[in-house]
């Protein structure tokens, strides 16, 4: 473009739209003068996408995979120190810290259990308790609803690591200490404020005329809700249900103050992170614990993917 | 949508919202009003272990606060803070007469004249005031440093996990790329895993003998005698805690991000193509304002939840390097200081203002970032 200067300075309009026409003919110029670059380029531009994709790869998988290893390696030694044994599986792969960890000494199956229900259970809660406070949030138009918002966000801002100790006394006060009740009960209420805005915000995306419709043939509120409502927000009530389940499988701190180790109902992070504590207890063992808790993650990641992305984005696309 | 009015609307708005309300009243606002009354009490370790001894303590009044604060309402401090003020002034004008320059203007004049004036003059300020000197008066203070130092975590790591979620999204969405949902897969790996595991792991990296000494030494990059001691340097266990949490962090930007860019729609870009748009200039004008509605709210909550980070750099250096009991450490956030204070010090009244002032903090900055945002009025509407 720069190459067509117009030659004639446009001193009134009708000569700037003469300069004009050459300069849009240079325009299709470049563009086509671009196109077969662009062509050309285009390898080169992939090449350093899958470049960066790869680099990224390495960068994301590598920690897992180093627990991987030292989990297959046959001693169950941490160190290595030299860098084929950090890559690849050189002295074998072994699977006893496997047997070990599940069929050894410590009751493996009953902390999986454990988890299982209080993550199961922080799932269901949370769905229960987010949806329902979300629909009326985005449903009904009543006074202190944006006060309401607000607070959730207020709440986030305490610093929760801080009032441990008052969770602590609440809890035992209403005999939930020491009882996974208790952690479900504060899992669900941390997650509360992540997810009421998510689902808050998939529920504005809905149109309000499907209900409207649904009531005018007879359908009360609740059934407005459950089946009309629910169903097309299944993304986000999903992503709700796998947010509950993760904060539930793989949460340490509170886990730690509320059903402390040592006791048959601790979850399975505050058993393994006691073993981690536990010098004579081999990495190994530790490695395939964290392996045993991360990979139900990972395939539930894999199976959720379809929802992380169309739960998690479209309430806030509708800006 | 319902056709329900008054008592009748109220009765369904109330049996929804109960139990939402219940849950967090026990495990939120109990909880809070409890720290908030301790922060006025003499409690500590010898009148409170775990039990509820509510007679054992005394109400102090503000003392607490006062030690909280003690060395920043000096008269020294408070000069230091006047300067520390006046050489923010030239930036924050900056910040005003760019907005109401660019405000109303369809073709958007450049604003970069006043910035760069504005930060000259900042850096007259601080020459001319001894910026540095009023800056190490304001890190007597403990408290002062932990929040400095978590603010400046977040600087550090929000544009990173942006940058690498961004440019990850950005090629994922490339339509020439193929396999793209085993790319995705693998990239979302570090959300997937717990996150006391994976601190972990990475603290076994920068360990002495860790890993990656252990392959610098490896490609002779580093001699076996001396190697780096990554956790005890202040800054390179700064480096650290940012690494790490941006590879916690990255694979949800990651998502938002491809979430969003699949939403916008192709025609935007052929009309701009046809307009002779480069991919640069439609990278600004359409792809990021299209995103800003789906990726702010997350900004937001996210910058939050780093400011208060704890697991990470707890697991990772236990807010190391130390370098006397009782004072904050190297690497030291809010959050690992005041874990620090409340659990091992057992000062549970000081640690009651602590957590009412952080909140406080983080209240103001949560409300403006909503009103500079805008980020309800989307969600609200």
């Amino acid at each position: 473009m720069t190459t067509m200067q117009p030659t004639v300075t446009p001193a009134n309009a009708s000569s700037s739209v003469v300069a004009a026409i050459p300069s849009v003919q240079g325009r299709s110029e470049v563009k086509t003068i671009d196109h077969s670059m662009r062509r050309r380029n285009r390898r080169l531009v992939l090449a350093l996408f899958y470049a960066v994709l790869v680099v990224a790869v390495i960068f994301a998988i590598y920690p897992v995979y180093f627990a991987f290893l030292v989990s297959v390696r046959p001693n169950g030694q941490l160190l290595s120190l030299d860098l084929v044994d950090a890559l690849l599986p050189k002295t074998g792969i072994s699977l006893d810290s496997y047997k070990q960890m599940m069929f050894g000494r410590q009751p493996f199956f009953r902390w999986l259990g454990n988890s299982l229900l209080v993550a199961g259970t922080t799932s269901a809660a949370s769905v229960l308790l987010a949806t329902s406070a979300a629909f009326s949030i985005s449903r009904f138009k009543f006074r202190g609803r944006n006060g309401l918002l607000i607070l959730f966000l207020a709440i986030q801002a305490f610093p929760g690591v801080l009032a441990l100790s008052a969770i602590q006394i609440l809890l035992t006060k209403l005999h939930l200490y020491g009882n996974p009740l208790g952690l479900v009960l504060a899992y669900s209420a941390g997650s509360l404020v992540f997810s009421t805005w998510n689902l808050k915000g998939y529920f504005d995306t809905i149109p309000v005329e499907i209900e409207e419709s649904a009531l005018i043939d007879g359908c009360n509120t609740f059934q407005s809700f459950f089946r009309i409502l629910l169903p097309l927000a299944m993304p986000a009530v999903a992503i709700t249900a796998f947010f509950g389940f993760l904060a539930g499988w793989s949460e340490y701190a509170l886990a730690q103050a509320i059903v402390p180790a040592p006791t048959p109902i601790q979850t399975l992070p505050v058993a393994l992170f006691a073993l981690a504590n536990d010098r004579s207890v081999p990495w190994g063992l530790f490695a395939a614990g964290s392996m045993l808790v991360a990979i139900p993650t990972m395939l539930a990641f894999l199976y959720m993917q379809r929802y992380l992305q169309s739960g998690l984005t479209s309430g806030g696309v509708k800006g | 949508m319902t056709t329900a009015r008054g008592w009748r609307k109220w009765t369904i708005i109330i049996v929804l919202l109960l139990p939402t309300l219940t849950g967090i009243t026990l495990v939120n606002l109990i909880p809070m009003g409890y720290n908030i009354n301790l922060s006025f009490t003499n409690a500590d370790n010898r009148q409170h272990n775990g039990r509820d001894d509510a007679h054992a303590y005394e109400y102090i009044g503000l003392t607490n606060y006062q030690t909280l604060i003690a060395e920043l309402v000096t008269n020294e401090a408070l000069i230091a803070f006047v300067k520390m003020i006046l050489v923010l002034l030239p930036l924050i004008g900056a910040y005003w007469m760019a907005r109401r320059m660019v405000r109303g203007k369809f073709i958007k004049p450049d604003t970069r004249p006043i910035w760069l004036g504005g930060l000259a003059l900042a850096a007259i300020l601080w020459l001319i005031l001894n910026g540095w000197a009023a800056f190490n008066v304001l890190t007597q203070n403990d408290f002062f440093v932990v929040v400095l130092r978590s603010v400046l975590y977040v600087i550090f790591c929000m544009p990173l996990f942006l940058l690498v979620g961004g440019v990850l999204a950005l090629i994922l969405n490339n339509p020439h790329i193929r396999f793209k949902s085993i790319w995705r897969t693998l990239l979302i790996i570090p959300w997937a895993v717990p996150t006391y595991i994976t601190a972990l792991i990475w603290q076994f990296f920068f360990r002495d003998v860790g890993t990656i000494n252990t392959i610098l030494q490896a490609l002779n990059l580093q001699s076996p005698n001396s190697p780096i001691r990554w956790l005890n340097d202040p800054i390179l266990a700064f480096g650290a805690i940012v690494l790490v949490n941006v590879w916690m962090s990255y694979p949800f930007f990651m998502t938002i991000i491809l979430g969003a860019l699949q939403s916008i729609p192709a025609d935007m870009y052929e009309a701009a193509e046809v307009d002779g748009a480069t991919w640069w200039v439609s990278l600004r004008k359409i792809t990021i304002p299209m995103l800003r509605p789906a990726v702010l709210p997350a900004i937001v909550l996210s910058s939050i939840s780093t400011f208060q980070m704890f697991n990470t750099v707890f697991l990772m250096t236990q807010g190391g390097p130390i370098y006397s009991a009782g004072k904050p450490g190297g690497t030291d956030l809010v959050m690992t200081f005041a874990f620090k204070q409340a659990f091992r010090l057992g000062n549970y009244g000081y640690i009651g203002a602590f957590a009412l002032v952080i909140f406080l903090i983080l209240l103001v900055a949560t409300l403006l970032s909503l009103r500079v945002t805008n980020v309800t009025q989307g969600a609200y509407e």
